[in-house]
């Protein structure tokens, strides 16, 4: 207790570096910038920028994709209010209400509330990821060999979650990606396997040039595909943005139920930020005493779509820290950016140094909340502004960004050819309802779970029941049966949300 | 069903088939491992088969081209062949030189105005120099044209 109390305290002295700050100040900038344009999305933004924290130490590297992560999240909401284009699909239930306001000539109310909710929802998630985390940490110490093999099934079996429309195609999805993992050297036979020539491939494909490709480069393509549209002029607004005392109190309850949401819609690995948005709203309707303000200009329901989809930020970070299964697109690109570092998620993470590191991470977790509110505040008249850009000159901005950033990895060409590749199957993948996502959860997984399985074997002499052999394994299979299952829960959620 | 989707399982089973060519070439123990992954994915789209002749009885069969209503494909092959060229060009010609010749081109064909290409171009090649040049310490293609020039 002591112990883990020292390291929380170290964490925020840590944090309060003045490079960590400033790691923060950049990264929710960015992360504003990238959320307010419809064009982009929370995961291609971290991808996009992944690499830029290369070169930082890598609790300054976390926080800054964290910033960017957090900053996305409510920077969706700026173009949703103003003019009712969602910046990213989390943001969608933000549209309905807060540009309602917008209308009746309250965007600055919308924003001022949506600004607040975001930061109780983004601070009480860090609550849960102090607590739960470490727990959780300690349990996968158990874990050996057969248990990271079921670990990653489970993690695979995420992918049927994740996958938007038909759970067979996330699942090819997933099975696609597990085939392109397995390029490059076999892990137990020291075999060249399909390398096509390319030294390059020897330790397998580039989890961050596979991101880059799969997320920023093929939303390029995306944007390059249709009419290249002139967005709305922002709607210039007067009004204050600080909500008063009263309103405050209102919005209080609403806040405490949507963080609880939305902190649990994180952890389950699958869901994200874009449910957790409309499981907030309906419940801010559900409960509010002015019910007859809902679909006309409720700040009740800004802040309950705003609260929950930042709480799912810290609630996502959990399974990714603990366990090494990332949820959720965007985790599975933090997550990248953690293997970068030369660290592996999972219980290592709260032991010995590396426990500085997580802990100054998450400390760097709870200021991000600050800076986003300040900078959310005093910057919103500008971001609203920035809302407009243009897809035009998005493509070939994105395009170099992406370019420089693979190129960026190992100083090498063959990165950048990788990267192009994965930009096309990207593109393929989402126009012919594949996931890339699921691709990529497999792309990090399949490994994990080949080295899992393959030494398992190894110790039992080929014989399969050491699969089978400890209550863990058993805890994973019945993991792993829920979240084949998950899908069919999330779709009895589905109706509600469109009501 | 929508006829798209044949085209997507003949494509898994066409990389199903590549890479199972390339297994059979690996030693014996090594071949299990990505064999088993072939076998699930051909499993998968066997099984996505079935759904889609399923499908195709109760719902009958849809172009499944609606997803590309939007989609011009004049702009988006220009583009994609700028990009090719540009990243063919960039060893020859250099990183920074490469892009502003790709950026330009790619935003006079898309009819951005004159003032804000120069803008976007300085804002992404400040970034750019900033972020990669100096603080990541990258070094960014220089260009063997150059090299030969001198």
């Amino acid at each position: 207790m002591t112990e883990t109390l020292s390291l929380m305290a170290g964490g925020f002295v840590s944090a309060l570096h003045y490079v960590n700050i400033l790691a923060m100040i950049a990264g929710v900038t960015i992360g504003i910038v990238i959320g307010c344009l419809p064009g982009l999305s929370a995961a291609m933004g971290v991808a996009l920028l992944l690499p830029m924290t290369f070169s930082m130490d890598a609790s300054t590297g976390m926080i800054m994709l964290g910033a960017i992560y957090c900053g996305a999240i409510f920077g969706g909401s700026i173009s949703a209010i103003l003019i009712h284009t969602p910046g990213t699909p989390a943001s969608a239930a933000t549209a309905i209400e807060g540009y309602q306001m917008t209308l009746k000539g309250q965007a600055g109310k919308a924003l001022g509330t949506a600004c607040i909710a975001s930061f109780f929802g983004g601070l009480l998630s860090c609550i849960s990821l102090y607590f739960f985390a470490p727990l959780l940490g300690r349990l996968a110490m158990m874990f050996g060999s057969p248990e990271y093999f079921w670990l990653s099934i489970f993690g695979l079996t995420i992918i049927a979650g994740v996958s938007s429309k038909s759970m067979v195609k996330g699942l090819m999805s997933g099975a696609l990606g597990l085939l392109l993992s397995t390029i490059g050297m076999d892990p137990m036979q020291g075999v060249k396997r399909f390398m096509f020539g390319q030294a390059s491939l020897y330790e397998g494909i580039n989890v961050t040039c596979a991101l880059i490709g799969l997320f920023s480069m093929s939303q390029a393509l995306i944007l390059a595909e249709a009419k290249i549209r002139q967005r709305a002029r922002a709607t210039e607004f007067k009004d204050r943005m600080m909500l008063s005392k009263e309103e405050l109190k209102e919005i209080a309850p609403t806040i405490g139920r949507s963080w609880i949401i939305g902190n649990l819609v994180g952890i389950l690995p699958g869901a994200g930020a874009s449910i957790a948005c409309f499981m907030g709203y309906n419940t801010a309707r559900q409960f509010s005493k002015h019910k007859e303000l809902f679909g006309h200009g409720s700040y009740e329901g800004v802040a309950g779509s705003e609260a929950a989809n930042n709480a799912v930020t810290g609630g996502s970070l959990i399974p990714m820290l603990t366990l090494g299964i990332p949820g959720e697109s965007v985790t599975a690109v933090l997550m990248g950016g953690l293997i970068i570092q030369g660290l592996t998620p999972g219980p290592n993470l709260f032991v010995g140094e590396t426990a500085k590191m997580t802990y100054t991470f998450f400390a760097g977790f709870v200021l991000i909340q600050f800076f986003m509110l300040g900078i959310g505040l005093l910057g919103c008249r500008g971001f609203a502004h920035i809302a407009r850009l243009s897809d035009a000159i998005l493509i070939p901005s994105v395009t170099i960004l992406c370019v420089v950033g693979s190129f960026a990895i190992h100083q090498n060409f063959v990165d950048v050819v990788i990267m192009l590749i994965f930009g096309v199957i990207g593109w393929l993948a989402r126009k012919f309802g594949l996931n890339n996502a699921a691709i990529v959860l497999a792309l990090i997984l399949g490994p994990i779970g080949e080295k899992g399985l393959r030494r398992s074997l190894l110790l039992s002499g080929g014989d399969p029941r050491i699969l089978f052999s400890t209550p863990v394994c058993w805890v994973l299979i019945a993991l792993c049966i829920l979240g084949i299952l998950s899908p069919i829960l999330m779709d009895r959620m589905a109706p509600k949300e469109e009501e | 069903m929508k006829k798209t989707d044949i085209g997507v399982c003949l494509a898994m089973y066409g990389v199903c088939a590549f890479f199972l060519h390339m297994t059979l070439q690996l030693p014996k123990a090594a071949q299990i491992y990505p064999s088993c992954v072939i076998a699930l994915l051909a499993g998968l789209t066997t099984l996505h088969v079935i759904n889609m002749i399923r499908g195709a009885i109760r719902e009958g069969v849809t172009s499944g081209f609606e997803d590309f209503k939007d989609f011009l494909p004049g702009q988006f092959f220009t583009i994609l062949a700028m990009i090719i060229i540009y990243l063919v060009a960039m060893p020859y010609l250099g990183f920074y030189i490469a892009s502003i010749l790709f950026m330009t081109a790619s935003l006079l064909f898309l009819r951005v105005k004159l003032w804000q290409i120069v803008l976007a171009e300085i804002a992404i090649f400040v970034l750019v120099y900033c972020a990669f040049t100096l603080f990541l310490e990258v070094h960014l293609p220089e260009g063997t044209l150059w090299e030969v020039w001198e």
